[in-house]
């Protein structure tokens, strides 16, 4: 395949990602109807010999990349992230048995939960799609989740960074104790921390190496920290 | 002025002696005080404070009112049940908590039509009246304003099949998501038209609805107009048909969606939570013509417990809001028990002399 042809077979995938387009069965978004959606452009970009690296570093990443950074300007609503993602995964699965074998890698992996007493998951699913979707690997460790369980999770993936998510004036407090067992037990970690009732100073008053008010901006701080 | 005609007033932006007061606690907080010997063993916030509303939530909504919640898995800490609206829930043992979504059968138009919407019927059942006229008796004992209160079309939709598959579905299946909206309309206003008839009307109409997170609402303001606006006219019409007027929450940021909740009729809008991002001077600067409004004091403010900051908060803000007779205290969501008994009293107090006309 020559360079001009894969170029744009990878911009069609960053498209499709941006898009929302999963496949060519779905109706959405509706101006592309019909057309081949992210699970057939990468399946024929395997086939066409592409690199899984840059399959995912100028495809889907570029494609998620630009749907976070529309949603942190207001330009676009969780729909359209809710079905970027589900592009997102609909490519991955291709690239799977290449992240298992080393030909394709991830950043880094990222440990992400709801910290205890609080319920609220859509904030953290958002981070944790567009922290794969920017090239890392996620372990959501789900909703009201224990300090232990986060150093648990910590102590499994050496390297990892952790994400931890409260919506609630009532939780955001147990917040503390997480960031403290985490840096007990791995001081390099990176912690960020997100959800409504938080601030920048709340996060550094509570150790914790950052804060973001949306998806875009943890995965810029990461990347930033790499 | 009673608080009864008080809240009305305020609904319409006309003249009243004070402005408006009410509050919601966090469930901790009224155990927290009554221990602390704050309040007598039994004794309402209401009634301890003077709010000048109170309400009643009676509806059901659960779809299958027959289903018995099967137990899908246990452990030691936690069930897995699933619901009567083909929700899984992970509940906990060893603590009170809320029941975490962890599945549906719902995801799609085809689970929609299997497993809820055939349900979705008005009956009696579904409504616990007696709740509904001991509320409204004691709301009439002190003259107070009496609200019914539940939830509307999005927040109906949501335990059904969780934020994720009804958000996708808004875009990918639109009309699957029209339809939800309409049923669930329907179901509100059949089942209203049951009670007040037998019962009689509230004062009003309190609609909860979250519709925000923090800094931006779940969707446009294109995608409300289209989806779910139909759904908050059929509901708001009705209670305006019968003479109620309508206060509507939100949690989250919600500014963007105000001129789509103004155009499906809502009187005030409720909670304004400054934490997400609501700024109560720009929407009383905006729409405060239109608009009445109960909330937007930053309860961050108030679990400092210090009293001069709960003064500058409170001289901020009542001095410009009470400017059209439009507004009621309260604060940006909840009170959570990091706040004292006296600096919560301090907070009605001094809002409320501020708040009152000469």
């Amino acid at each position: 395949m020559g360079v001009g042809a894969m170029s744009e077979l990878l911009e069609q995938i960053a498209l499709c990602i941006e898009k929302g387009k999963v496949n060519a069965a779905s109706p959405y978004p509706p101006a592309m109807k019909g057309q081949d959606g992210a699970d057939e452009l990468v399946a024929k970009a395997i086939n066409d010999g592409v690199a899984p690296s840059d399959i995912l570093g100028k495809g889907l990443i570029v494609g998620m990349g630009r749907i976070g950074e529309k949603f942190r300007d207001n330009k676009v609503f969780v729909p359209d992230v809710l079905m970027a993602a589900k592009a997102m995964q609909a490519g991955m699965k291709h690239l799977r048995p290449f992240f298992e074998s080393g030909a394709a890698q991830h950043k880094g992996t990222f440990i992400i939960g709801t910290v205890q007493g609080d319920l609220h998951d859509i904030g953290k699913n958002l981070v944790s799609m567009v922290m794969e979707g920017g090239g890392y690997k996620v372990i959501d460790l789900g909703v009201d989740v224990s300090a232990e369980k986060f150093v648990k999770a910590v102590e499994e993936n050496p390297g990892c960074s952790v994400g931890l998510s409260a919506l609630l004036t009532t939780t955001m407090v147990n917040m503390e104790k997480i960031v403290a067992a985490v840096k007990a037990i791995a001081p390099g970690a990176k912690v960020i921390v997100g959800g409504a009732p938080l601030t920048m100073d709340f996060a550094k008053k509570i150790g914790a190496d950052s804060y973001s008010p949306d998806p875009q901006g943890a995965l810029d701080f990461l990347n930033s920290a790499a | 002025m009673t608080s009864r005609e008080r809240i009305h007033n305020i609904l319409k932006r006309r003249p009243v002696d004070r402005i408006g007061v009410y509050e919601h606690f966090w469930g901790d907080t009224h155990k927290k005080w009554t221990q602390e010997g704050h309040l007598k063993e039994g004794e309402s916030l209401e009634d301890h404070f003077g709010f000048d509303m109170q309400m009643a939530w009676v509806f059901n909504s659960v779809a299958n009112l027959d289903f018995e919640p099967q137990i899908i898995e246990e452990t030691d800490e936690t069930r897995l049940v699933r619901d009567g609206n083909g929700a899984t829930l992970r509940l906990h043992k060893l603590h009170d908590a809320t029941p975490e979504h962890v599945d549906f059968l719902v995801r799609d138009r085809a689970g929609w039509e299997e497993h809820v919407k055939p349900f979705l019927k008005p009956e009696r059942r579904r409504i616990n009246i007696e709740g509904y006229r001991d509320v409204r008796r004691r709301a009439a004992e002190q003259d107070r304003f009496f609200a019914w209160a539940g939830v509307n079309v999005f927040e109906l939709m949501h335990p059904v099949c969780g934020h994720e598959y009804m958000l996708m579905g808004m875009a990918v299946d639109p009309d699957w998501v029209r339809d939800m909206v309409d049923a669930y309309a329907e179901l509100t206003v059949n089942l209203m038209e049951i009670l007040f008839e037998e019962e009689g009307y509230p004062d009003g109409v309190f609609f909860y609805e979250d519709m925000g997170f923090k800094q931006r609402p779940f969707f446009s303001l294109d995608m409300y107009r289209d989806i779910i606006q139909p759904g908050h006219k059929r509901t708001i019409d009705y209670a305006k048909s019968k003479g109620l007027p309508v206060i509507m929450h939100s949690c989250g940021y919600v500014a963007p969606l105000v001129p789509g909740m103004i155009e499906s009729g809502i009187d005030c809008l409720q909670v304004i939570e400054v934490k997400a991002g609501m700024d109560l001077l720009e929407l009383y600067r905006e729409f405060g013509d239109r608009l009445s409004f109960m909330g937007g004091m930053d309860v961050r403010v108030l679990y400092t417990n210090d009293k001069a900051a709960i003064d500058r908060e409170l001289a901020a803000k009542i001095p410009v809001v009470k400017g059209r007779f439009g507004y009621v205290l309260h604060s940006d969501h909840s009170i959570p028990n990091q706040v004292e008994y006296a600096s919560y009293r301090h907070f009605v107090e001094r809002g409320l002399e501020l708040g009152t006309y000469a």
